[in-house]
């Protein structure tokens, strides 16, 4: 197994191509896997406490090795990067079609450092690579600039497909993203923040080339395996049909979404809460990439026949809204009609930037105003002219949107960093503390869902390498009360799949993450084994696939331990940052707040928090004091080298 | 003889063309409910309820719960007036 990396100097314009061996697969798996790498060492001869925003940063695009070779399993690109708002380990996934198209035009990775003198974008066409001018995309967001791009380029060698960023990336805003073929949005850590600092507008590839697959046999009857059990399983459909909306009534019906800033966990408007949605605006299933058997994506288009509101969107047409999207739109702000919720879609994803993090800095201000803690001049004075600030509505939302993207006022500017960071200054200027307003997790990233009744995922809000974020480490064995997937990786023991005690909670993180680690290095979609968690196992039957497309044979407890690896060294980039256990924890209304409704109300984080953080570090065998990962865990993982950049910097617990 | 209300969700929903229903059992059990709802509703149903390897319930993309939130399985038994949803498990997005 071979891939090409393209290294883009954007200071000096020199671009070089290089070969990544064997042996780095054999380490490293792929794409986040060989991202991360590549991070770690640019910052051995780079200072790791630059500034993010700043030349030395680094951008890594990656794809994994079973990307488009037609696996079936859905497909998802990396970015991975030292965050601009969070000021960590940044990493990021995003699905669709340009991914596996970098691959056909002839790059499976990216690195870029430096900053353009001036807008450029990367054009990569059939291994040729070039930096071109892109003074007439800068000001565009991301559906205008795919559109210019590919109108620029032209559909030969192949159809041009894109990853850019929007204004926000231009102004760096710490929670921009980056946006792949106008559709899919790289959302978390501020990706786009990091391309905008080095004036990079977009990467645009073309291509028609070939992929390497060792064993094409052994991987097409993988692939038709792997097609006859999706097909085999029922609820696939109901996957197929809703994508994730289908979690809307489920955490209605036990509490999980995430209510005005997390005040409440339900959504309220009959109409919100329904499954309407699929009987009104569903107009089409979609797959994302050309490589995935269940194609969960949909298209909307409104007519305006379908509430009052729809009238102001009518034609508008997009991707069906994402939970997520819909949990930062209907709970944390309460909006409460279906079209205004995928309008908030089209417009965060058009505009580049983290949903989670943009709703939970409005809904913070909100509740300020809610609870009278800020008066009408305190509002102005934020948005330089008089703005009400009213749950649900979409004109005072879009006021916000506009704010941040455009950076047009104190609101963009203090809040630009997401809730945490922005509560902070806003505190400060004012003389008060309103932080127990601000919703967060580690390094200050937000989160809507209801986390307060599930130990793992609210440790996953504390540990996650990338800040505050489910898909890290997925809990599926606690939220789905899996006994029987417990008893599989715990030896018969039940407990994981408990929600009312700590037991084996920080256990599952661990292994979810490696579990995750995994699946992300092999490039692949994570919801076909979230729906099948117990026969589309990262470690065994995805292990397959990898050694079919390259070769490399590997045993279950192997895999396990590679996915431990890339989390080990992950954990390391914060830990050479100083991050310690102090900085593993979560907002006060978490910890201390008890959740006020729903099946599982009155659970608060506090509970249970520091028995399963001490738990998670046991599993991981790190110190527990400290939160610092040990020499001989580094040693056992084969990261002896690691080490000793850790014990060097004073971040390795046992000197 | 109990009686042990039913709710069906989105996909389940769609499948049964009804949100609810009720079912009387004469042993309580949660196999006699799973056989009931699969003869009331049919061989989708049967599909998606219940696992044909293990003979257990379906955990796979679904979550299926009692009042208090709790995974019910086929070996468990029910309580008169006892009331069970029948989800799509997903997550994420």
């Amino acid at each position: 197994m071979e891939s090409r990396l393209l290294r883009v100097d954007l200071t000096s314009g020199e671009l070089k191509s290089e070969l990544i061996p064997h042996s780095i697969f054999e380490r490293w798996i792929g794409g986040s896997g060989i991202n991360n790498w590549i991070m770690w060492e640019h910052f051995l001869t780079h200072d790791i406490n630059c500034d993010p925003r700043g030349p030395d940063n680094i951008f890594v695009f990656g794809v994994g090795p079973l990307a488009g070779t037609g696996a079936g399993s859905g497909i998802k690109g990396r970015i991975t990067f030292k965050s601009p708002c969070y000021n960590m380990f940044g990493d990021s996934a995003g699905g669709g079609k340009f991914p596996y198209m970098a691959r056909f035009a002839g790059y499976e990775y990216i690195a870029i450092t430096g900053k353009a003198p001036k807008p450029v974008y990367l054009l990569i066409c059939n291994g040729e690579v070039a930096l071109m001018d892109a003074a007439h995309l800068w000001g565009k967001d991301t559906a205008e600039t795919h559109a210019a791009l590919q109108a620029e380029l032209g559909d030969y060698p192949s159809k041009t497909h894109t990853l850019s960023i929007s204004q926000a990336g231009e102004n760096q805003v710490g929670i921009a993203g980056v946006v792949s073929d106008a559709l899919r949005i790289h959302a978390r850590g501020g990706g786009g923040a990091v391309l905008g600092s080095k004036n990079l507008k977009a990467i645009a590839v073309q291509g028609n080339g070939s992929l390497p697959v060792a064993r094409p046999e052994d991987m097409l009857a993988w692939s038709e395996d792997f097609r006859k059990k999706i097909d085999g399983n029922e609820a696939v459909y109901g996957f197929k049909r809703r994508g994730t909306l289908g979690a809307v009534e489920m955490y209605q019906h036990i509490g999980s979404h995430f209510w005005r800033n997390n005040q409440g966990n339900m959504f309220r408007g009959d109409e919100i809460r329904s499954d309407n949605w699929v009987k009104k605006y569903h107009k089409y299933s979609e797959v994302c990439s050309a490589d995935c058997y269940i194609a969960c994506d949909a298209k909307y288009q409104i007519d305006g026949t379908e509430s009052e509101a729809a009238k102001k969107y009518i034609g508008e047409t997009f991707r069906r809204p994402e939970y997520l999207t819909t949990g930062s739109a209907a709970g944390a702000l309460d909006v409460r009609d279906w079209s205004e919720v995928a309008h908030w879609g089209k417009l965060t994803n058009d505009y580049a930037i983290d949903n989670q993090d943009l709703s939970c800095s409005i809904s913070f201000l909100m509740e300020l105003k809610q609870r009278d803690l800020i008066s009408d001049r305190d509002v102005a004075e934020l948005f330089g002219h008089e703005q009400n600030l009213r749950w649900g509505n979409m004109e005072d939302i879009e006021a916000c949107v506009e704010s941040m993207v455009f950076q047009k006022n104190l609101f963009g500017q203090l809040f630009r960093d997401g809730p945490y960071y922005g509560a902070l200054r806003y505190s400060e200027m004012k003389g008060k503390n309103f932080m127990k307003y601000a919703m967060y997790g580690k390094g200050g990233a937000s989160f809507t869902e209801e986390v307060r009744p599930y130990p793992t995922w609210m440790n996953n809000m504390a540990v996650a390498s990338r800040g505050a974020d489910h898909l890290k480490g997925i809990g599926l064995i606690e939220k789905f009360q899996r006994e029987d997937l417990s008893k599989v990786y715990f030896d018969g023991r039940t407990e994981a799949a408990d929600l009312t005690i700590p037991e084996l909670k920080g256990a599952c993180t661990a292994l979810a993450e490696n579990q995750v680690a995994l699946l992300n290095s092999y490039g692949v979609c994570l919801f076909h084994w979230m729906l099948d968690p117990a026969d589309y196992t990262p470690q065994d039957y995805y292990g397959q696939a990898y050694a079919a497309v390259t070769g490399i044979e590997r045993t279950p407890e192997e895999l396990m331990r590679d996915g431990e690896r890339i989390c080990n060294l992950e954990k390391a980039f914060n830990s050479r940052i100083g991050m310690r256990r102090e900085h593993d924890t979560v907002c006060e209304r978490w910890m201390w707040e008890p959740n006020p409704e729903g099946t599982y109300s009155n659970a608060v984080a506090a509970d249970m928090f520091e028995t399963v953080l001490d738990e998670y570090y046991e599993w991981r065998g790190w110190e527990k004091e400290s939160g610092l990962q040990t020499r001989s865990k580094l040693e056992e993982l084969g990261l002896d080298d690691v080490a000793d950049v850790l014990a060097q910097d004073g971040a390795l617990a046992d000197g | 003889m109990i009686t042990v209300r039913t709710q069906f969700l989105s996909h389940f929903k769609e499948i049964a063309g009804t949100g609810e229903a009720a079912f009387e059992l004469d042993n309580g059990q949660v196999s006699e409910l799973a056989e009931q709802i699969c003869d009331r509703f049919g061989p989708r149903m049967r599909a998606v309820l219940i696992d044909p390897k293990t003979n257990e319930l379906n955990a796979r993309g679904t979550m299926f719960v009692d009042r208090k939130g709790r995974r019910i399985s086929m070996s468990g038994t029910l309580d008169d007036g006892e009331e069970i949803t029948f989800m799509m498990g997903t997550a994420g997005g």
